[in-house]
């Protein structure tokens, strides 16, 4: 079903900005301008035992553009579900940065930006307006030693407010390059992740059987108050999102520290090989919510970096091929668990299991540059195992695209 | 309709900002383009062009007779890529005027670490984007 209101809205919109921003883009000398079109195709949006076909055409504008010390940079992008439509959004940032030296081998860089992120119909629950900063620097020890210190806080607010949220992580990195090719790189990182109201209050009348409510789904939150749940439950019986029910107003916080190892080997012109692995521990609270979802390609906010504990060892492998063609591939192997979020049969029954998830995933993708355009075509294998049997599943994604970089500098430009 | 004046005033100001780094005598020049293998030996932050941040600049030392060249990447390199002291480099770019008895290339291409990394087009139009604010967003499958 088309949601004509929505289509009309954002055509006005588009019609708008796109102009001003080309505009503005082309007139601006020296700045860069991006266009993209990615096409993708899955068989597993949202990659649950039931899988969802579906086929995604996503645009994007970026234009960067830099004047005196600061750098500006935007990015429009829309991306349209051909199946499920109402998963169709629009998103938008914006931002300045700036990078300071300080001496010759070191620098601080700053960043502040704002991004939106619009759905509609079922999933309206997921737009979202936030802010974020970033402070980093970055010191070169010796030659072939870099140091690097980065915090980045994000404040963003749903339509939902369930999912409302501020958050930060610090992260410190040290690497060292070895006259054999082989780099090392060992990286600490905190985080933590605040939500801020994000449990339904109770029920007036308590409910008897605690399997009917965690099954049912309760709606969407407290301000969209649809009776549907997302994902799963609306498309082939899955559970659905669940919040949590609590008697008392106030947040909930989730926090991590995580190590992570990286060795990557250059072998002749050619070849270069990496290997990493990662362990997360969550130091603090747990997941605010009952599940956990994740759908392609959408931004789901049950579920990020700050979700889970345990580990993800990571392989690649980068192939520099004659003319101007780069093929990459890779796999990882995640094992994943979700603190606060409970297993459930497939009748939404608790299974008295932490959800926990092993993960298989193969990547692979070749990159053809040509003089102003790049095309590329990339296709995964996830194979995915789960305490919950809702989420054990297999699939393939595919996509492809072009990013066409646009001139806006005089020809021979410097910068 | 705040928000669109709003909107105007920015761009503008944009449209209206300085044409970053135009000089006459130091332009990416294709007529003087080359090609060299050498090994980086120190790596250093310097203010290049009127009204931009400073440039990442590779002391680069030709693997064939010794000969050393500074080669310019981009602002955003410095945080965007690890680039170390000895990594060997193949540099495609721009030879422009010499900072002192060093000769000075504007990078187009730089392949290390079996990886290419375009900076500029076949033209020398500049193709970098910013630094780790632009990493953020969601992982796609296959998207490395």
């Amino acid at each position: 079903m088309i949601d004509r209101g929505f289509y009309i809205m954002m055509i006005r919109k588009m019609r708008f900005i796109i102009p001003v921003l080309l505009i503005a883009a082309v007139s601006a000398q020296g700045g860069t301008v991006y266009l993209s079109f990615i096409q993708h195709s899955t068989r597993n949006l949202f990659q649950t035992r039931d899988g969802v076909s579906d086929q995604i055409s996503a645009f994007s504008l970026s234009i960067n553009q830099d004047f005196s010390a600061l750098s500006f940079l935007a990015n429009l992008e829309y991306s349209a579900f051909r199946q499920t439509t109402g998963l169709s959004f629009f998103s938008a940032d914006g931002g300045f940065d700036c990078l300071l030296p300080a001496g010759k081998k070191s620098a601080f860089y700053f960043a502040a930006g704002v991004a939106g992120a619009f759905y509609r119909r079922e999933y309206a629950a997921f737009s979202s307006l936030g802010a974020n900063l970033v402070g980093a620097f970055k010191t070169y020890l010796a030659p072939s030693s870099i140091l690097k210190l980065q915090w980045q806080g994000v404040y963003a607010v749903y339509k939902d407010s369930l999912f409302d949220y501020w958050s930060q992580t610090a992260s410190i990195s040290i690497d060292k390059y070895f006259a054999t090719r082989t780099t090392l790189k060992a990286d600490a990182e905190w985080g933590y992740k605040y939500f801020l109201h994000p449990f339904l209050p109770e029920p007036i009348e308590p409910l008897t059987e605690p399997a009917t409510m965690i099954a049912t789904p309760i709606g969407m939150g407290t301000e969209t108050g649809y009776g549907d749940g997302w994902g799963g439950q609306q498309y082939q019986g899955g559970n659905g999102f669940i919040p949590r029910t609590s008697s008392e107003d106030g947040g909930a916080g989730i926090g991590h520290v995580a190590l992570s190892l990286l060795a990557a080997q250059g072998i002749g012109d050619v070849v270069g090989l990496s290997a990493s692995a990662v362990q997360q521990w969550i130091i603090t609270g747990e997941n605010p919510f009952l599940s956990i979802e994740e759908f392609y390609l959408v931004q789901n906010p049950s579920a990020d970096a700050f979700s889970w504990e345990g580990r993800q060892i990571t392989g690649r492998i980068t192939l520099n091929l004659p003319w101007s063609v780069e093929l990459k591939a890779g796999y990882t192997y995640s094992d994943k668990t979700y603190p606060g979020v409970e297993s459930l049969s497939l009748e939404g029954l608790p299974l008295g299991l932490v959800r926990n998830d092993l993960r298989h995933l193969f990547e692979a993708r070749i990159e053809k540059n040509f003089r102003r355009v790049s095309i590329f075509l990339a296709y995964s294998h996830v194979d995915n195992g789960s305490s919950d049997p809702l989420f054990v599943w297999k699939s393939h994604y595919v996509m492809g695209g072009f990013e066409w970089n646009l001139p806006t500098g005089r020809k021979g430009g410097v910068s | 309709m705040s928000h669109k004046v709003a909107l105007f005033s920015i761009l503008a100001a944009l449209i209206a900002g300085p044409a970053a780094g135009q000089t006459g005598a130091h332009f990416y020049n294709i007529d003087k383009e080359i090609r060299f293998e050498g090994t980086v030996r120190e790596i250093v932050l310097e203010p290049r062009y009127k009204g931009t941040a400073p440039f990442l600049v590779l002391r680069v030392e030709d693997a064939g007779g010794g000969k050393r060249y500074n080669v310019e990447v981009s602002p955003s390199w410095f945080f965007g890529q690890d680039i170390h002291g000895g990594e060997k480099v193949k540099v495609v770019g721009s030879l422009s005027e010499a900072t002192g008895s060093v000769p000075t290339i504007i990078a187009r291409e730089l392949q290390l670490r079996g990886e290419t990394f375009k900076l500029r087009d076949k033209r020398g139009f500049p193709g970098w984007q910013g630094g780790p604010q632009r990493k953020r967003g969601i992982r796609r499958f296959g998207s490395f």
